[in-house]
């Protein structure tokens, strides 16, 4: 071995780098290899259910590619770096995590919101040494510079004072008693030589040593910079998606070992009446929600786009329902619904008698069971969805509508067109991009009606409504997997779904791209 | 400004530290709840069932969860905790769960897969076979025979379903848990309608063996004529209130032995007639709407529900009280309605956690639970019965204990098959009748059919 850092590949000779680097890797090839066979075997490690086969597949990936890795880096083979490089950036990021777990830092994430409260008054001490600083710029030199360091020490001590309010020591104490003791001292460790074996690779002696060309390096701090990112998306989208496409194979009850049974819940759906009844409603609902979430909010929106004293105001008004929250919005409306003391059928009890005030009318007023009739029960679904998203609609196309050129207008008046005239042939082939964004998110949004339905038929009904007239496929979802205890069959209700709003959203796009909306 | 990168990276590190020292203990939110309705200051002498020997302060640390039906009973179950966790010496740490409809199974269901769920938390009981079935719930049987525990102190109804094994089919060989308390079903009465209508007080009617379906009809719509927005009767559409009258016409949802449908019967199709019968022709809350907030409104006659509605409707303006159900064509009949504490199967202790579910069911403690007013203590015990009716209002609670002794059918799990499916299938079609949408005949050849793939396995 050399010692050096310029190994010469040419002689043979390997670094002390070189070699830690590729025993690191093989340590890794193996020790996940022997994970792998503890999993398979439950010696040692119990894994039940669907996480199981996930778990031994990550970790026979993991195993072929490290112990790859070890044997390229050993032949100087750029592969071997790179592979290296994204494993322990991946075993770093994993590592790091369980160290955290290990020493219970998220619980304790969460008690600290229990003692933070004793740290605001010196939150307020560091905002009053924040304010001191801003002001003392601007005043002669020798005071700036007493006011600034005066400014400066009162930020410090509010800080220390606070971190010390809200439990510093004894959380740094619990901590060091906690990293010392397995498994978080292993997951330290490990996580430590992953980022240690990060930084090795980095260096410029193992660029040379390996001969990496410009590109190659590049790629490599393209992992490094997007690798935050993959991370995420594999953690909380792309991992689960899989975990889910797995889970619908089977007959999981979501507690119990799992049994793979191929399509049979796929095979099963097509043929419920209830998910059929799901797919009828959702039509419904989607036909009559979706153009009425987008064209009144057009309309609204050129409305709105006037040069007019307090329209500033009204956009932030309409805009409210989209920023409140959908229970609050739906608890409100169950109140307004309720057939029998609710306030609409008030207003029409009332509006009735004063109609009958006149002459020769003598009407009955209609008091609708908005929630409980199945002839209006998804009807009234589609008002509160229509009050949610109206004005998020609105706003994007006020947005759209800023970005049409006022000379347009201005030539078409010129040529004798009217408000019709314009908003025809101007502001509606202008605002086409807006209005397929908009198109495709309320669709998005409407195919995936739950929380109305959820909370407006509670407690009284169930989530399906009357005679199931609301019972939709996000709703036959959650029912499956989470009071039913059918995890697989409400993962594969899932997939349909999404394979559903896929299919629409791809003829959507093409028929926009083909009549020239969108670009290619 | 690389000090200020390094001073801001501190700030964030010495956070996530002093977040390892942060106390979590019992996070529960501590807002005091309404003040509860006077009450006698004893709790009349309940029996004096001993505690469990108090455990030597181990380090021993338990989370418990339960389903309050309002804040005021949330923070009387935190401040039983607090003396439990004195008494037992343990850490316990107690999560008031959420409302019916916030998903509390639910919520339970997923921390039980990801293994976070609490070493005792409450199920409702029709939920028991299916925790039982996975396994995600301890037998408790063993370390029951080894206390002082009697299955004979609790309600039979419940215990029935408590100590069923599914394997065998005998009740006694296992135990899931204790029932935390009981209740049944009543009329809530505006007396100021009643009396304003000039009808026959039911509870007059009751006290002389008088209160039958007919005689409840007569009054509902004796009410119903006061006319504008008063309304004779109002009930939930939920299987419990419908229920009611399938099983006091002598019908049921089961068989004998709850493996196959029986709401095709004689009996089950005449009790649920006599309901549609009643949505038809009398002044009724209609079907689907919630009748509680209309009779806390002081628009509603009578009204069904069980005790847990009480400490809401004491704050109504009217003067209320309640009376028994009427008396079906197969004699009075009620609901047993009740939930248990269990034992999550993975907890780390499994005799504290015994301990904590035998503390909880204490006579003692549920007669602090029953004085806030929601429900009736689980213990047979003469004395919870007789400190049950001096908490007062309503004055007449004696019409919840007659519930008890009449005839009451226990709700309970579907060992045999799943209790979601089938009252799925059972709300929509019960619904369909009583709103007229179909007729009873179709309903009586077709409902045990729809509801077969409920026992399928």
């Amino acid at each position: 071995m050399v010692a050096d850092a310029t190994p010469v590949r040419s002689t043979g000779e390997r670094p002390v780098w070189l070699v830690g680097l590729a025993m690191w890797q093989l340590l890794l090839g193996v020790a996940t290899a022997v994970g792998f066979g503890m999993v398979a075997s439950s010696t040692g490690i119990e894994i039940v259910g669907t996480p199981r086969p996930l778990t031994m597949a990550a970790l026979g990936i993991f195993s072929i590619l490290a112990l790859l890795a070890a044997t390229w880096i050993w032949r100087f083979d750029h592969r071997g770096r790179l592979i290296a490089f994204i494993l322990n950036l991946v075993l770093a990021a994993v590592a790091g995590f369980f160290t955290l777990q290990a020493v219970n830092v998220f619980n304790g994430l969460d008690a600290l919101s229990a003692t933070f409260g004793d740290g605001l008054p010196f939150l307020a001490v560091i905002a009053v040494g924040w304010l001191l600083s801003g002001w003392s710029r601007g005043r002669s030199g020798r005071w700036e510079r007493i006011l600034l360091t005066a400014s400066r020490g009162l930020m410090i001590v509010g800080a220390a004072a606070l971190l010390l309010s809200v439990g510093l020591i004894p959380g740094l104490w619990t901590f060091l008693t906690r990293i010392v003791l397995p498994p978080a001292i292993i997951y330290l460790a490990i996580t430590v030589f992953s980022i240690a074996a990060l930084r090795l690779l980095k260096t410029s002696q193992v660029t040379k040593a390996f001969g990496s060309t410009s590109k190659q390096l590049e790629v490599m701090d393209g992992i490094a910079f997007v690798s935050p990112n993959i991370l995420g998306f594999l953690a909380f989208l792309a991992g689960p998606l899989a975990i889910s496409l797995f889970v619908s194979l089977t007959d999981w009850d979501g507690l119990s070992e799992a049994s793979f049974i191929g399509l049979r819940n796929y095979i099963d759906l097509f043929a419920d009446p209830f998910f059929h009844r799901s797919l009828l409603n959702i039509l419904y609902f989607g036909l009559l929600a979706i153009p009425l979430s987008i064209i009144p909010a057009l309309g609204l929106a050129s409305a709105l786009n006037m040069k007019l004293p307090g329209m500033r105001l009204f956009r932030a008004l309409y805009f409210l329902p989209a920023v409140a929250g959908v229970v609050g919005v739906a608890l409100i409306w169950k109140q307004l619904y309720n057939a029998t003391i609710g306030y609409i059928n008030y207003a029409i009890l009332q509006g009735t008698e004063l109609l009958n005030l006149l002459p020769f009318l003598d009407l009955t007023a209609p008091q609708p069971q908005w929630l409980s009739n199945p002839s209006t029960a998804m009807l009234s679904m589609v008002i509160v969805f229509v009050f949610s998203t109206i004005g998020f609609n609105t706003v994007l196309f006020v947005a759209g509508l800023q970005g049409v050129p006022p000379s347009l207008y201005e030539a078409a008046e010129l040529d004798g067109a009217g408000i019709w005239g314009k908003f025809r042939n101007i502001t509606v082939p202008v605002l086409a991009p807006t209005t397929v964004f908009v198109t495709i998110t309320t669709t998005i949004l409407a195919l995936q009606l739950f929380s109305e339905p959820f909370i407006l038929n509670a407690p009284q009904l169930s989530p399906n409504g009357p005679a199931n007239a609301t019972l939709t496929p996000v709703i036959y979802l959650y029912q499956n997997a989470f009071e039913r205890f059918k995890q697989g069959y409400a993962s594969a209700i899932g997939w349909v779904l999404f394979l559903i709003i896929f299919v629409i959203t791809l003829i959507y796009f093409r028929t926009q791209r083909e009549e020239g909306v969108l670009t290619k | 400004m690389k000090l200020r990168r390094l001073g801001l990276l501190f700030v964030v590190l010495a956070m996530v530290l002093a977040a390892c020292g942060g106390d979590t203990t019992d996070t529960t939110d501590t807002t005091t709840g309404p003040e509860p309705t006077e009450a006698p200051g004893t709790t009349g002498a309940p029996d004096t069932t001993q505690a469990p020997d108090t455990t030597e302060g181990d380090g021993t640390a338990l989370r418990w969860r339960t389903r309050p039906d309002n804040e005021e009973e949330a923070a009387v179950y935190a401040g039983i905790s607090d003396s439990l966790a004195a008494e037992l010496g343990v850490d316990l740490q107690y999560e008031p769960g959420g409302t019916e409809t916030a998903g509390y199974q639910q919520t339970l269901l997923t921390e039980l897969a990801a293994g976070t769920a609490p070493d005792v938390f409450w199920l409702p009981g029709t939920d028991i076979a299916d925790f039982a079935t996975r396994g995600v719930i301890l037998d408790l049987r063993a370390l029951a025979d080894a206390s002082d525990h009697n299955d004979d102190d609790f309600y039979p109804g419940p215990m029935f379903h408590l100590s069923f094994n599914p394997d065998s089919g005998n009740t006694g060989e296992v135990l899931w848990g204790l029932p935390r308390d009981v209740s049944t079903f009543a009329l809530y009465m505006n007396v100021d309608l009643i009396q304003e209508a000039g009808v026959d007080d039911p509870r007059e009617l009751a006290a002389n063996g008088e209160w039958t379906w007919d005689k409840f009809v007569e009054v509902v719509d004796g009410i119903g004529a006061l006319g504008g927005e008063v309304i004779g009767y109002g009930q939930s559409s939920w299987w419990g209130p419908y229920g009611f009258w399938i099983n006091a016409a002598g019908g049921g949802f089961f068989n004998s032995d709850r493996t196959a449908c029986a709401l095709d019967t004689p009996e089950s199709v005449a009790g649920l007639s006599a309901l549609a019968d009643l949505y038809a022709t009398s002044s009724v809350v209609p079907w689907g709407e919630d009748a509680e907030p209309t009779f806390r409104a002081g628009n509603v006659g009578l009204f069904q529900n069980g005790r847990w509605a009480t400490p809401g409707i004491r704050t109504v303006g009217f003067d209320f009280d309640v009376v028994k159900l009427p008396d079906g064509p197969a004699g009075p009949s009620n609901w047993l309605f009740w939930g248990a504490y269990v034992v999550n199967a993975d907890t780390a202790d499994p005799e504290a956690a015994w301990k904590l579910v035998a503390a909880l069911t204490t006579a003692e403690v549920q007669a602090q639970v029953a004085e806030s007013g929601a429900n009736i203590p689980s213990r047979v015990s003469q004395e919870a019965l007789d400190a049950f009716l001096t908490f007062t209002p309503p004055e007449n609670n004696q019409a919840f204990l007659d519930g008890l002794s009449e005839n009451p059918a226990a709700e309970g799990p579907l060992w045999a098959g799943s209790w979601p499916e089938f009252v799925s299938v059972m709300d929509a079609e019960v619904g369909a009748v009583v709103t007229g949408s179909k007729s009873v005949d179709d309903y009586a050849t077709t409902i045990c059919t729809l509801t077969e793939p409920a026992f399928a396995g």
